[in-house]
């Protein structure tokens, strides 16, 4: 900057003159970093939107005519909002996080005075800059902000959706993936925040009922499920909870993705899960090189969640594989026919993820062999339950770090059972988080309860749709139906049916299944 | 227009009346006061930043300012001139869609600023002191301070929350061709266009967040006003 050098007097009225100016209040930061506080009020709204204008968007392109089908057409306007917050990290670490607070404008009755506050966990982003809070990101990379929106906020729900520590603007450095209780810790701290946020924000006249409602989908789905008992434990239980589709059973999922049973996405997902253990408990491995193949091991622990955009580019720079998980090369296990027999690649033809399972062999591979024999050993040694016909616990006490990790974050640890409604939604053909370990471990788990305290709902049932959902199930199964032909006509590309077919699989978890079980979580919420 | 004449009327009389000057009685010294119209220019970068959309830009509305300067005669030919007009309080419009979600855009009135802006001239003064009319031109720097800056509701409502505005401080050249018409030794009219360049990065700050956007204002001024030479 240039300085006046001609005229110091006017120079320094100048100074003066904007010392003095009245410029115009922002929003205050706040002065405590405690977990839980607001860190600036009031916070940003990012949109406004009534309910003729964010109708009029969704419309605008197919997947949110889609959706809109789904959800109804919107009663209530929607104010988005950012809100940034503070929590903690895995290791106890103070950092900003932020999120989203969605509120529901308008005359009706059902979008003003009190209302109910729905604490949305989502599902796994890969790339770091993920924002929830985002709309102009709704028909790329935020399409889980508009189904909340259009499912939730848009009836008259209040919406809160943080983004998870290590995304967005935290500076954790890493994220505390499937962290039980780090994420539920997180949540809690989303909601406090929110509700501290809500009576500065544009639509003041819109107020928490004090009815609380917890879901999320997938890795949302564990952390929503881990808040409910969270909440549960602090003896302040939600009217009820959704957790949908997510990896409940975290060492049975585990003991069976090892042992071969390679899902879809796992080489995003691996290596979230051991960073984000190795920083909370520190001995997951001395090295990267002790877990991860050579080819992909430098760097790794600092590389997801991702600044590469889009992350499918980790792959086309060698950064991860796509598909290979393991070395096509399978342990030979001197001494053991069953570890061997165990460890190699899936081939069972009446196993319809056979070829998926397959998939996840190749070279290069990201897990080294002797991850897959040590961890195998243990599984041998002190079974899952599910590994036990029909005995649900998790194993006692694993000795292989990782599976230890994964027992202290499995939601069967400490024998925990919700005393709130709870509705468990998915889809037995999920190739991604798989149901049976899954959904069905946690709905066996908790057999005992009395009847209705769990309902499991599975969208897409081999025996066709029954039930007080089955309305949502035939609309998942016509909706797959109609994919798959598509898929083969020529708008859609002319594939085989065997492609088709892969396809509708690969959607599944990520983009099929989600709007259908938001629909019955809010069934299930609105009759409560 | 109006308020220009009232103020100007008196000034104007009294040149009416005015001894006229010797040629070897030339003050040095001059003061003038007169009225500005600024006409911008504006162009301004779409605003950019997190959770911004795009194609929402910026606009001003052009605005007029009593002016105040000081001439200090170097030469017979030569004059260096400070300026300056009562800062004008200068209104930004918003300049793109008609709503951003519902929020009413285009057209709403923002943001307004104040403008202490001086300006250090050297002039070249046509023709010799025996010239009741004179033409001159002249050139120099133009320094603008911004103060006063304030989000209005509808501006805060764009924006999503109180919103404060920062607009550093702009420096540029400036160029001004002009008449001075010497009615006696100590009396003088005068009128002249100028144009400066003035740019500011401004930024947006609301909610925590910070939003931005790059302005050039380009405003071109023309003066009409009375001098009293001293």
């Amino acid at each position: 900057m240039y300085r006046f050098r001609g005229s110091l007097g006017v120079a320094f009225a100048a100074a003066l003159l904007a010392a003095c100016g009245s410029d115009s209040p922002t929003a205050t930061p706040a002065a405590s970093t405690a977990h839980g506080t607001l860190a600036v009020s009031p916070p940003l709204r990012v949109a406004s939107a009534d309910a003729a204008t964010f109708q009029a968007q969704l419309s605008a392109t197919a997947s949110g005519a889609q959706l809109l089908q789904l959800t109804g057409a919107p009663t209530c306007g929607v104010d988005f909002y950012y809100i940034k917050f503070w929590t903690t990290g895995a290791a106890g670490e103070t950092t900003e996080s932020s999120g989203a607070l969605m509120v529901p404008t308008g005359a009706a009755p059902a979008c003003s005075g009190p209302r109910p506050i729905v604490l949305y966990a989502h599902g796994t982003q890969f790339e770091q800059a993920f924002n929830i809070a985002d709309p102009t990101a709704f028909t790329t990379t935020n399409t889980e902000g508009a189904l909340i929106a259009a499912m939730f906020a848009a009836q008259g729900y209040i919406v809160v959706a943080p983004n998870y520590a290590g995304y967005d603007i935290s500076t954790l450095g890493y994220h505390p993936f499937l962290n039980a209780s780090q994420q539920s810790g997180e949540m809690i701290d989303a909601l406090t925040a929110a509700r501290a946020a809500l009576p500065s924000t544009f639509a003041a006249s819109t107020t928490d009922s004090g009815k609380l409602f917890v879901t999320g989908y997938s890795e949302g789905g564990f952390v929503a499920m881990a808040t409910e008992r969270a909440l549960d434990i602090a003896g302040t239980p939600p009217a009820a909870a959704a957790p949908m589709s997510g990896p409940y059973a975290l060492e049975a999922l585990f003991d069976a993705v090892i042992t071969g049973d390679v899902n879809i996405g796992s080489t995003l997902f691996t290596p979230l899960v051991t960073t984000s253990y190795q920083r909370a408990y520190g001995n997951i491995y001395s090295a990267t090189t002790d877990f991860y193949s050579a080819t992909y091991a430098t760097g790794i622990d600092k590389l997801m969640p991702t600044t590469v955009t889009p992350y499918t580019q980790l792959f086309e720079k060698g950064l991860l594989p796509e598909l290979a998980l393991f070395d096509s090369s399978t342990p030979v296990v001197p001494g053991s026919t069953q570890l061997t027999d165990l460890l190699a690649i899936p081939s069972n033809p009446a196993n319809p993820f056979t070829p998926v399972f397959a998939a996840g062999f190749g070279s290069p591979y990201l897990i080294n062999n002797s991850v897959r024999v040590n961890y195998t050993l243990d599984a041998v040694g002190d079974p899952d339950g599910t590994a036990l016909g029909g005995a649900t616990l998790a194993a006692h006490a694993p000795v292989y770090p990782l599976r230890l990790a994964l027992y202290k974050n499995d939601m069967r640890y400490g024998s925990w059972a919700p005393s709130s409604p709870t509705l468990l939604c998915g889809g037995e053909k999920d190739p991604t988080v798989f149901f049976s370990p899954d959904t069905l471990t946690m709905a066996a788990f908790w057999s005992g309860l009395p009847l209705g305290a769990v309902t499991v709902l599975d969208v897409d049932p081999a025996a066709g749709p029954s039930g007080p959902f089955a309305l949502i199930q035939a609309g998942f199964q016509a909706s797959q139906t109609q994919e798959y032909e598509f898929l083969q006509s020529a708008a859609g590309g002319g594939l085989s049916a065997a492609l088709a077919q892969q396809v509708l699989l690969q959607n599944y978890h990520g983009s099929s299944v989600p709007p259908f079980c938001a629909l019955a979580a809010r069934t299930f919420f609105s009759n409560l | 227009m109006t308020r220009f004449v009232l103020r100007a009327l008196p000034i104007v009389l009294l040149v009416l009346t005015g001894p006229i000057a010797r040629a070897d009685d030339i003050p040095n010294n001059t003061v003038r006061l007169g009225e500005y119209w600024v006409f911008y220019h504006v162009y301004a970068d779409d605003l950019s930043g997190p959770l911004v959309e795009p194609g929402l830009g910026s606009t001003v509305k052009n605005v007029q300012t009593p002016y105040l300067a000081y001439l200090r005669r170097l030469s017979p030919n030569f004059t260096i001139e400070l300026a300056v007009g009562i800062p004008p309080l200068t209104k930004t419009y918003g300049k793109g869609p008609a709503t951003v979600g519902s929020v009413p855009y285009n057209g709403e009135q923002l943001i307004s600023a104040r403008w202490l802006a001086p300006s250090l001239l050297l002039e070249y003064v046509f023709l010799d002191d025996s010239y009741k009319l004179r033409p001159y031109f002249g050139a120099g720097l133009n320094y603008v301070v911004f103060y006063d800056r304030n989000s209005s509701p509808a501006g805060n409502a764009v924006a999503g929350g109180p919103t404060s505005v920062s607009l550093p401080n702009s420096l540029g050249p400036a160029v001004t061709a002009g008449l001075n018409y010497q009615i006696s030794r100590n009396w003088s009219v005068m009128a002249s266009y100028s144009a400066a360049r003035v740019e500011t990065d401004s930024t947006i700050h609301t909610g925590g967040v910070n939003r931005y956007s790059h302005v050039s204002f380009g405003p071109q001024t023309l003066v009409v006003a009375a001098g009293f030479s001293f």
